[in-house]
């Protein structure tokens, strides 16, 4: 639980919650913050922060600007800022973003590339 | 935590485009597009918008929504809901300022057994009609060969009803009338 009050505070701003029994299979894209406990496969596209939580399952390919990974991830991440993998996350695929975070306990099976010249912004 | 637990919510920018199932009530302030599979209820904002096809158990519509709506228990249209699609669900409420196009299935209805019953009646009062009028030329010929049959006598009054006629029905409407006034005649 501690890993969910940590993960709260910059959620506050969220709009978005997919909820922990909501399974999407399809494409998931805009401009606000993601939180998703549930389940989604395909593929995520967004301009803001997606934050999947212990429950959350992703099979997607993902697009963002920041990422923070409590749960699982199967499939690839790009993020335009950052990628957080926090403890207890499971994920598998690669990661593209100019800054890449691995907390201790984190499970992560892929490619990383901190190369920043095809990430934009920043 | 901001969020409550069993409430998923699709955010103003946000657009789903795909299948969607759970099992938790759902709110719409973005779009969803695809196939829509809940067993709580969907509330759509006026923000929202969705088209899809709606499985839901409640679904309560202020925003659009574009397809059809199938719930287990209520769907309700309020004020500011617009809908195209069809709907069925043993309750549907649409308040006064909502727009809707589609058709209604509540499954069935009370209501039906006074429709058959007046349907009944109705049958019963339409077929008297038509039952009588074939009846009527039937036995005007029967006559008409029984008198041509009987007596010569009147053959030499139908020549003369013939030349009336064309002076008498300018139109071929009248004509229509008659002849139904003759049938009339046959029959009395």
């Amino acid at each position: 639980m501690a890993g969910i009050e940590k993960a709260g505070a910059p959620r506050s701003g969220a709009h978005t919650v997919i909820g922990s029994s909501i399974v999407i299979d399809g494409e998931i894209s805009g401009d606000e913050d993601l939180v998703i406990q549930g389940t989604v496969k395909g593929r995520i596209a967004l301009k803001e922060s997606l934050y999947v939580e212990a429950s959350g399952v992703i099979e997607a390919d993902i697009e963002t600007a920041n990422v923070e990974v409590s749960g699982q991830v199967t499939g690839n991440i790009a993020a335009s800022d950052k990628v957080e993998l926090k403890a207890d996350c499971k994920v598998v695929g690669d990661i593209r973003s100019p800054r890449i975070l691995i907390a201790d306990g984190a499970v992560f099976k892929g490619n990383v590339d901190m190369d920043v010249k095809e990430a934009k912004g920043k | 935590m901001a969020t409550t637990d069993g409430t998923t919510i699709i955010g103003e920018s946000i657009l789903i485009s795909g299948s969607l199932t759970g099992d938790e009530d759902l709110t719409v302030r973005g779009r969803v597009e695809g196939t829509l599979t809940l067993t709580r209820t969907l509330v759509v904002e006026p923000t929202g918008m969705v088209k899809a096809e709606v499985q839901v158990k409640n679904c309560i519509i202020a925003g659009i929504v574009v397809g059809n709506v199938t719930a287990t228990e209520s769907v309700e249209i309020t004020k500011e809901g617009r809908m195209v699609g069809d709907i069925a669900a043993p309750r549907v409420i649409i308040v006064d300022g909502a727009s809707f196009r589609g058709r209604i299935d509540m499954g069935e209805v009370d209501v039906g057994t006074e429709r058959r019953v007046q349907g009944a009646t109705a049958r019963s009062a339409l077929p008297a009609r038509p039952s009588l009028r074939p009846s009527a030329p039937a036995r005007a010929p029967q006559r008409s060969e029984a008198k041509k049959a009987e007596a010569p006598a009147t053959q030499p009054v139908r020549p003369s009803a013939q030349p009336v006629r064309p002076s008498t029905p300018p139109a071929p409407v009248a004509m229509g009338s008659v002849k139904r006034k003759v049938i009339v005649k046959t029959k009395k």
